[in-house]
């Protein structure tokens, strides 16, 4: 079943200047998709309007059917839809515990506190953690803390942007592992990448965007064999 | 040498502190200088005093110069300049802060601090007004330092609300979130935060401050329309000193402020006062910008 559904959607940061030219992706329950694309594509933009932070001038954002492309930033995760930006996503000078406190204000106040220990019991280095200032931990630790504080809320979609970038391989590979034990509970998950191969590794389904839009999309598996990836990303493959 | 002017520093320097709270909350989470803070206090100040008025005179609960009338006033004025930052902010400030650029912001709080402070003299004119008349009577504390009743309880006053303040924004979920805005606003309206409501806070935590920093000028001064423009060189530079965004540190700030200008009045002479809150502010941005308990780059 489709849960998140973008139709023909344009979106800009200055007027008269679209960036996401009419873009369309989807995914079901469940579905880890990927998007990749060479750098400047869009990619960034394009899940920050999804997520309310870019203004958009056409089409559609649709989850589990309902029309929310007009819904501000802030109450998109209260329809379900989580986004973990690539930078600056946590908050630095707030304790490890206070950024999932923080991020938990949407649930009702006695679920808080369990669902904080829920997320420990996943993300034990974080427990560990709890009392450091968010902005001491290493790069790694805070892309999990990233991930953990969109949890929280439990989301139904979650939209990542590159949560590999300046991670060491084993780090991705830690990070990735996570995204698929969680994709078991059920949540969807959209996947930003420039680090194509660890992404189509975990991924169901692939989209390539190209100047604003998708311009290929295809099974995980098959895409990184695609000559059409070959072209698109020139040299880029080879040094991934 | 009497060490008087170490009470003195301390009670100035808890008024400059409350009023430097609001100003480096505006600064960290509405990103402007607030130059019409310091008319929030007057304002704050002469609210309590049409509250009093209205009241009427009681006798005062003795050793205090004042009673129940103006320790309700004071309640009443905090709420009634809470609403005026709030109009103001609905009127003027937000509408300007939607187009982005800080300097128009700040620009219009200069405009509306001279608004409000001509307002404030047209109705109740330059005269110096005061909410008692009645006189106090200093007891020795040791070491050559008297204090009056009043103004141990304004300390203590002064204590309650910074305590509290501090527990607020530290404990409560709207505190964390009003640190979480002044840290990453684009963050904390993906993780659900809404963003009015900090606004709404931050004025209301601000105002009620700064009418509390004005009753009690107003009580252990007196009351001038000018009083709030008296005070912004002082407050602005505490609220530096402390580093920008810190409550805790805006306190500290207005306390050594206070202290430094009770003792220049004490060692080089009263017509030298102004100056030491500039020195000090200058020094602070020349050699620690980000204040006492300010962090390098946000
Ligand atoms: N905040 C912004 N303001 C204006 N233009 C931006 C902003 N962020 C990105 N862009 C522009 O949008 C285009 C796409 O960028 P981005 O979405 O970050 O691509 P990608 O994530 O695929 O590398 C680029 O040309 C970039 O210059
Ligand atoms: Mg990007």
């Amino acid at each position: 079943m489709t849960i998140l559904q973008v139709q023909s959607l344009i979106a800009g940061y200055e007027p008269g200047l679209s960036i996401v030219r009419g873009a369309s992706i989807h995914a079901a329950e469940a579905e880890i998709v990927v998007i990749l694309g060479p750098n400047g594509a869009g990619k960034s933009s394009l899940i920050k309007a999804i997520a309310g932070l870019v203004p958009i001038t056409g089409g559609q954002v649709l989850l589990d059917g309902r029309d929310i492309t007009t819904v501000p930033a802030h109450l998109k995760i209260r329809q379900g839809l989580a986004f973990v930006p690539q930078t600056e996503n946590i908050f630095p000078l707030m304790t490890v515990e206070e950024n999932l406190r923080v991020s938990g204000g949407i649930l009702p106040r006695a679920e808080v506190g369990p669902r904080i220990e829920e997320i420990y019991q996943t993300f034990p280095d974080l427990a560990r953690q709890r009392a450091l200032m968010a902005g001491s931990l290493s790069g790694g630790q805070r892309q999990m803390l990233a991930v953990a504080r969109a949890l929280i809320v439990r989301p139904r979609v979650l939209m990542l942007d590159e949560p590999s970038a300046g991670l060491s391989p084993k780090l991705v590979e830690q990070v990735f592992a996570r995204l698929t034990e969680i994709r078991r509970s059920g949540l969807t998950i959209v996947l930003v990448e420039q680090n194509a191969r660890a992404a189509l590794a975990i991924g169901d389904r692939a989209y390539v965007l190209v100047e604003g839009h998708e311009a290929h999309e295809g099974p995980a598996a098959t895409l990184w064999n695609d000559p059409v990836i070959a072209e698109l990303y020139l040299g880029q493959r080879r040094a991934s | 040498m009497s060490l008087q002017f170490l009470l003195n520093g301390l009670v100035n320097g808890s008024m400059i502190g409350l009023g430097a709270i609001g100003i480096t909350l505006t600064y960290s989470i509405l990103r402007f200088s607030n130059f019409a803070h310091g008319d929030f206090m007057a304002w704050g100040a002469y609210a309590a005093l049409a509250v009093v008025g209205v009241l009427g005179g009681s006798t005062p609960l003795k050793p205090l110069s004042f009673g129940w009338p103006l320790m309700t006033a004071l309640v009443v004025a905090m709420a009634l300049t809470a609403l005026l930052a709030l109009v103001l902010d609905w009127l003027l400030f937000a509408r300007l802060r939607a187009r982005g650029q800080s300097i128009i912001v700040v620009m219009a709080s200069f405009g509306a601090s001279m608004a409000l402070r001509n307002l404030l003299e047209f109705v109740f004119t330059s005269r110096p007004a005061y909410y008692s008349r009645a006189i106090q009577i200093a007891m020795p504390l040791g070491l050559g330092i008297k204090i009056t009743a009043d103004q141990i309880a304004l300390l203590l006053l002064t204590v309650v609300l910074v305590t509290g303040m501090h527990l607020f924004v530290q404990r409560s979920q709207r505190g964390r979130e009003m640190r979480a805005y002044s840290q990453n606003p684009a963050l904390a309206r993906v993780i659900g935060i809404d963003v009015d409501a900090v606004v709404r806070a931050t004025w209301i935590i601000g105002a009620a401050l700064a009418c509390a920093s004005g009753v009690m000028v107003g009580t252990l001064v007196q009351l001038r329309p000018l009083m709030g423009l008296d005070l912004l060189l002082p407050i602005f530079a505490a609220a530096i000193l402390g580093g920008i965004g810190s409550i805790p540190g805006a306190v500290l700030g207005g306390l050594v402020i206070g202290l430094s200008e009770a003792a220049a009045v004490q060692v080089i002479g009263a017509e030298w006062r102004a100056a030491v809150a500039f020195v000090i502010l200058m020094a602070v941005l020349l050699i620690r910008p980000m204040g006492l308990f300010g962090v390098a780059e946000r």
